[in-house]
């Protein structure tokens, strides 16, 4: 994206649903996707008399996500009413948290053009979600929904230290990939799960910021983009015309493409924080936080910079394997047996295994392969003992009658084999057998070559060293 | 005391006629009046009590009401959800 | 003696040992209702029916032999802001005239569990807001003891009805003294207990951080009885305190030899009818005759805790009312284009005046730029009264004060003035601001023979203390005579 010479400032609220078994504040039923008002109660419907109770896995998951962005947590702090009158919103207020937020003052590495950028993360806190408002026209009147008030939501705020679309679309990705890792939401876009307002300005290299204005509405993270692009794009036509940038709200459009007006700074609501009088105060141990912080396990974005740097994989590669937890695992655990190349290990993981998990839409823990008897395969290719070829059938003998690697090619005779005499005899009969070929490389088509190294293992029935016959195919031909 | 008296219906979404106007005007004035006798004390620092923790749920679900239960009070329902006039998206 | 007349500790006897059936009690009282309420307005809803059917059920259980709880087949009468499942529960509004709640109060839950019999539900000024039960949509209620005059509020109805025997005992709430005043006014008992110690899962906010359910009676051991029923810890309340509590009546011993008594002067100033000042310095001395030391203490002003209690209310109130806006419950408008007329329409029509200017009150002290001004400064004003409540604490183990500055005053005579019914409570909102229990008994009458009430307050958790030195006046004047009001 070319932004005509500005430097454009980003800081992102994303808020994304917990999925505790139980909504934030009452024991209904944290779940997607049910038929309309069938998991309300008293509580969430903001019946008359009701109380809110606050629910002790909301406050350890948002703690988990304030560890994983290196923040402080705040162990005493408290829940305030935001006031403001909306159908969704059943007791026209919504419990959040103000002043004192469960987390703040955290920061996190993302990796952008192979270089990692820190992003400061201001705070984290919790908040109760609102439901859902359902316009269709075949009812007279705008349809309201309460399944999903209540539903537990943490918003994490940035610093405005974002720069680009891209950058912001990295954070929003690794900010998912975390919040999957640590098991505490399910990062599903089109549930709505996670979603975002942005805030956008743009001013000159060296010159004071500009005035930011917030987005509201974007609920895909490729919507992010073109949101930011769409309203950077905007204020730098207006400055460039000579115009102002004012402080004020805009509604993303994603179907259209662009945003609109939605307040002014004059409209600005006045949403009369004050504490919740219905709750006490949030009391964290020391112990119970140290519990907490232990369950943090190593975060995706810094096994991506680890397995780049330790094992050499490329960032491709290694994003693949980091993006499914269970892949990173079984990749570690291959890694950890110290027998095979790491590089040969993620080609298994993302080549086969993935082919499979996809193809059958099973975990690797249910195609039933270990990683020692993985790794057993992969070792008997690295030393020569079969070839890459004969190791897919390997593979799938594996799978189906569950017998090590060693046992399959023993039984099945499919050793590779070194020895010069024999391969001389099948290199000697393809040469004979392709002139055309040899022709073709004398004459500068060195692809060739290889035609005919897979017309050697052919004949070989996939047990020839290709290794070898190459060589003695090169002596011949150059010869 | 600069009550902005048209404002704070908006705020609390209540209207009134001109005449209301005015007798709320003056009667919410003598209230401000006499709510402003307060002490003159350091209210500085967040409204928090560490000596009142809450005991927090367990995440274990519950429930027992039906739709039917819960709407009955409405003034509106239609498929099963509660009705508000025609809002744009 | 008519039983409706009588003592729920006297009927509970009866009842245990089959000389009366709960049917007996409760036709009684359902009859006293049929030709006493038409003049008192006590109640808004009479659950005739219901009422019957549960006193039966306590019937044949006795009849199986199944030991009961004391309050069992006692027919009880509750403040309609009080959750009822299947019995309609207005606030004395009409935004709720038609609201019957899907769920049970947690006080309600409880006194089912006791087989209470629920005569029905109690007039009350709308949304508790109100001191002379005058703001009720519905209704006025008028005082027992002169028809003429309120029964104070905000739990008139409460009060009228026990006063009047249309209720062995009735469940009031209090958030500024909306159960003692008009206990005081009525002539009957009423415990604002300490916050904390009774659920208020299900009953309909006003102020949250000051509103408690209490009881009312026509004597103490009948206000320790319903309140032992009542307190406890609540899941559902994160407010309730986390700790255990005796049986008040078991534990009633009537004396006060040895116990201390602060007498604050602030209590006794100008605002306060000489009667009535009067009334209560003879209960300080009559303590004093019984073996009571009384001690001068000081409390801090008055107009600081009213000025406070003003401002944490009502914006605790903008906001919990907030909810009343014509989409899920209660009341809508007829007419409404949009969805910003059918807020306002519904709110304007449905809210009286009262309510209104509390929701404006509180809008303000909460809205941007008056927040620290207002907000803020009477939530550390509280913490300074609390802090010097706790200071009067260690030289008294209880504070005797007047519950009201007069006695109940007439229909019409105050509803148009805020500030001087707001001034009604200036007695009673600093036991709400500071989180103590109170409990208001009948002392006396003055020269137009209607009831003066005094106010003890405890330190948090001490109602038992309160019980004691309530029912030592008690035995000292043979009961509360309620003859005026009951006959």
């Amino acid at each position: 994206m070319d932004y005509k010479g500005y430097e454009v400032i980003i800081g992102l609220e994303v808020h994304a649903e917990l999925n505790t078994k139980t909504k934030i504040y009452c024991s209904c039923k944290n779940e997607f996707g049910l038929e309309v008002n069938s998991q309300c109660c008293p509580v969430c419907m903001g019946m008359p008399g009701t109380l809110p109770t606050l629910n002790g896995k909301v406050v350890e998951y948002a703690v988990k996500m304030g560890y994983a962005l290196g923040c402080t947590i705040n162990p005493v702090c408290k829940q305030d009413r935001k006031n403001y009158f909306y159908p969704d919103l059943p007791k026209a207020y919504q419990i959040s948290q103000y002043d004192i937020p469960l987390c703040e003052h955290g920061h996190l590495d993302i990796l952008v053009d192979g270089e990692e950028r820190r992003i400061g993360i201001t705070r984290i806190h919790i908040e109760e979600d609102a439901g859902k408002l359902i316009h269709d026209d075949s009812f007279s009147g705008t349809l309201v929904d309460f399944n999903r008030c209540g539903v537990p939501l943490i918003e994490i705020v940035s610093e405005p230290d974002l720069r680009s679309s891209k950058e912001a679309k990295v954070y929003l990705d690794t900010i998912r990939s975390i919040l999957i890792y640590l098991g505490i939401s399910d990062g599903k876009m089109q549930e709505g799960s996670i979603r975002c307002d942005i805030n956008v300005s743009v001013h000159k290299p060296g010159e004071p910021f500009g005035t930011r204005v917030e987005m509201k509405n974007v609920n895909t993270f490729s919507g992010a983009v073109r949101a930011i692009d769409y309203e950077a794009a905007r204020q730098i036509e207006v400055l460039e015309a000579g115009g102002t940038i004012s402080q004020e709200t805009r509604r993303w459009d994603d179907a259209k493409g662009e945003n609109v007006l939605l307040r002014s700074k004059e409209d600005a609501q006045d949403y009369r924080y004050f504490p919740e009088p219905d709750l006490s105060t949030i009391v964290l141990e020391e112990s119970e936080l140290a519990a907490i912080k232990a369950t943090i396990p190593e975060l995706p974005n810094k096994k991506l910079v680890r397995y780049m740097k330790d094992f050499g994989l490329p960032e491709e590669d290694a994003h693949l394997l980091v993006d499914q937890q269970e892949k990173a695992a079984f990749f570690e655990e291959l890694t950890a047996l110290n027998k095979v190349k790491p590089k040969n290990a993620s080609n298994w993981i993302l080549g086969d295994i993935s082919r499979l998990t996809n193809e059958t839409g099973k975990t690797i823990a249910e195609l039933g392969i270990s990683a020692p008897a993985l790794a057993d395969l992969i070792a008997l290719t690295e030393g020569n003992k079969i070839s890459s070829s004969v190791a897919k059938s390997v593979f799938e003998e594996m799978l189906k009658t569950g017998k090590t690697a060693g046992e399959i090619v023993k039984e099945k005779g499919l050793e590779q084999v070194s020895d010069t005499d024999a391969l001389q005899a099948i290199v000697d009969q393809v040469v004979a057998a392709n002139q055309k070929s040899i022709d073709d490389y004398r004459g500068g088509k060195t692809n060739a070559l290889g035609f005919l190294v897979g017309q050697c293992m052919k004949v070989s029935k996939g047990k020839g060293n290709p290794a070898i016959m190459r060589e003695m195919l090169l002596k011949i031909l150059e010869g | 005391m600069d009550m902005d008296l048209k404002r704070l219906a908006k705020l609390s979404r209540l209207k009134f006629s001109p005449e209301e106007e005015v007798k709320y005007q003056a009667e919410m004035e003598r209230i401000v009046a006499m709510v402003e006798q307060l002490p003159d004390l350091d209210a500085s620092g967040p409204l928090i009590d560490p000596d009142n923790p809450m005991q927090l749920r367990e995440d274990v679900s519950e429930h027992h009401f039906t739709r039917d239960e819960l709407l009955k009070n409405a003034p509106e329902v239609q498929a099963g959800c509660i009705v508000v006039p025609k809002m744009v998206d | 003696m008519e039983l409706y007349r009588m003592t729920a500790t006297e009927l509970s006897e009866m009842i245990a040992h089959k000389k009366i059936s709960s049917v007996e009690l409760t036709r009684s009282v359902l009859d006293r209702i049929a030709s006493r309420d038409k003049e008192i307005g006590a109640y808004l809803t009479v659950d005739e029916e219901g009422a019957l059917a549960q006193a039966a059920k306590v019937d044949a259980k006795l009849a199986a032999g199944e030991s009961l709880s004391p309050l069992a087949g006692i027919p009880l009468g509750i403040k309609d802001n009080i959750c009822t499942r299947g019995i309609r529960t207005t606030c004395a509004s009409k935004m709720l005239g038609n609201f019957v709640p899907p769920y049970n109060a947690t006080v309600i839950e409880k006194l089912q569990a006791a087989d209470y019999v629920c005569l029905g539900k109690l007039n009350m000024d709308e949304f508790a807001m109100g001191s002379s039960t005058e703001t009720s949509y519905f209704q006025k209620t008028r005082n027992p003891h002169d028809l003429e005059r309120v029964p104070g509020g905000s739990s008139g109805g409460s009060a009228a009805a026990v006063a009047a025997g249309e209720a062995i005992v009735t469940l009031g709430s209090d958030t500024g003294g909306s159960i003692r005043q008009p206990a005081s006014y009525c002539g009957v008992v009423g415990l604002k207990p300490t916050y904390g110690s009774v659920s208020r899962y299900g009953l309909v906010a006003f102020a949250s951080s000051l509103d408690q359910i209490g009881p009312m009676a026509r004597s103490v051991s009948d206000t320790a009885l319903l309140y032992s029923i009542i307190c406890g810890q609540d899941p559902h309340d994160v407010t309730t305190a986390r700790r255990s509590y005796s049986d008040f009546v078991a534990g009633m011993q009537p004396s006060v030899k040895g116990l201390k008594i602060g007498i604050p002067q602030e209590y006794f100033g100008e605002g306060v009818a000489a009667e009535v000042r009067e009334s209560v310095m003879n209960v300080a001395r009559e303590y004093e005759k019984m073996g009571a030391e009384l001690v001068e203490i000081s409390l801090p002003s008055t107009s600081y805790a009213l000025a406070a209690y003003y401002i944490i209310a009502s914006a605790e109130a903008s906001s919990n009312l907030a909810r009343f806006d014509g989409v899920k419950y209660g009341f809508r408008a007829a007419e409404y284009k949009n969805l910003e007329e059918l807020y306002e329409n519904t709110r304007s029509e449905g809210f009286g005046a009262e309510v209104k200017r509390r929701i404006m009150l509180g809008t303000y002290v909460l809205s941007s730029g008056y927040y620290d001004a207002y907000y803020k400064k009477a939530k550390f004003t509280q913490l300074m009264i609390q802090d010097r409540f706790r200071q009067a604490f260690q030289s008294c183990d209880v504070i005797l004060t007047p519950t009201a500055p007069d006695t109940a005053f007439k229909l019409g005579e105050n509803i148009n003035d805020q500030i001087k019914m707001y001034m009604n409570d200036i007695l009673t909102v600093t036991v709400n601001i500071a989180g103590l229990p109170a409990i208001s008994i009948p002392c006396g009458r003055d020269s137009k023979n209607l009831p003066i009430g005094c106010q003890l307050i405890g330190s948090k958790f001490s109602e038992q203390t309160l019980f004691n030195t309530a029912a030592a006046y008690e035995n000292l004047v043979g009961g509360f005579d309620l003859d005026q009001a009951i006959c």
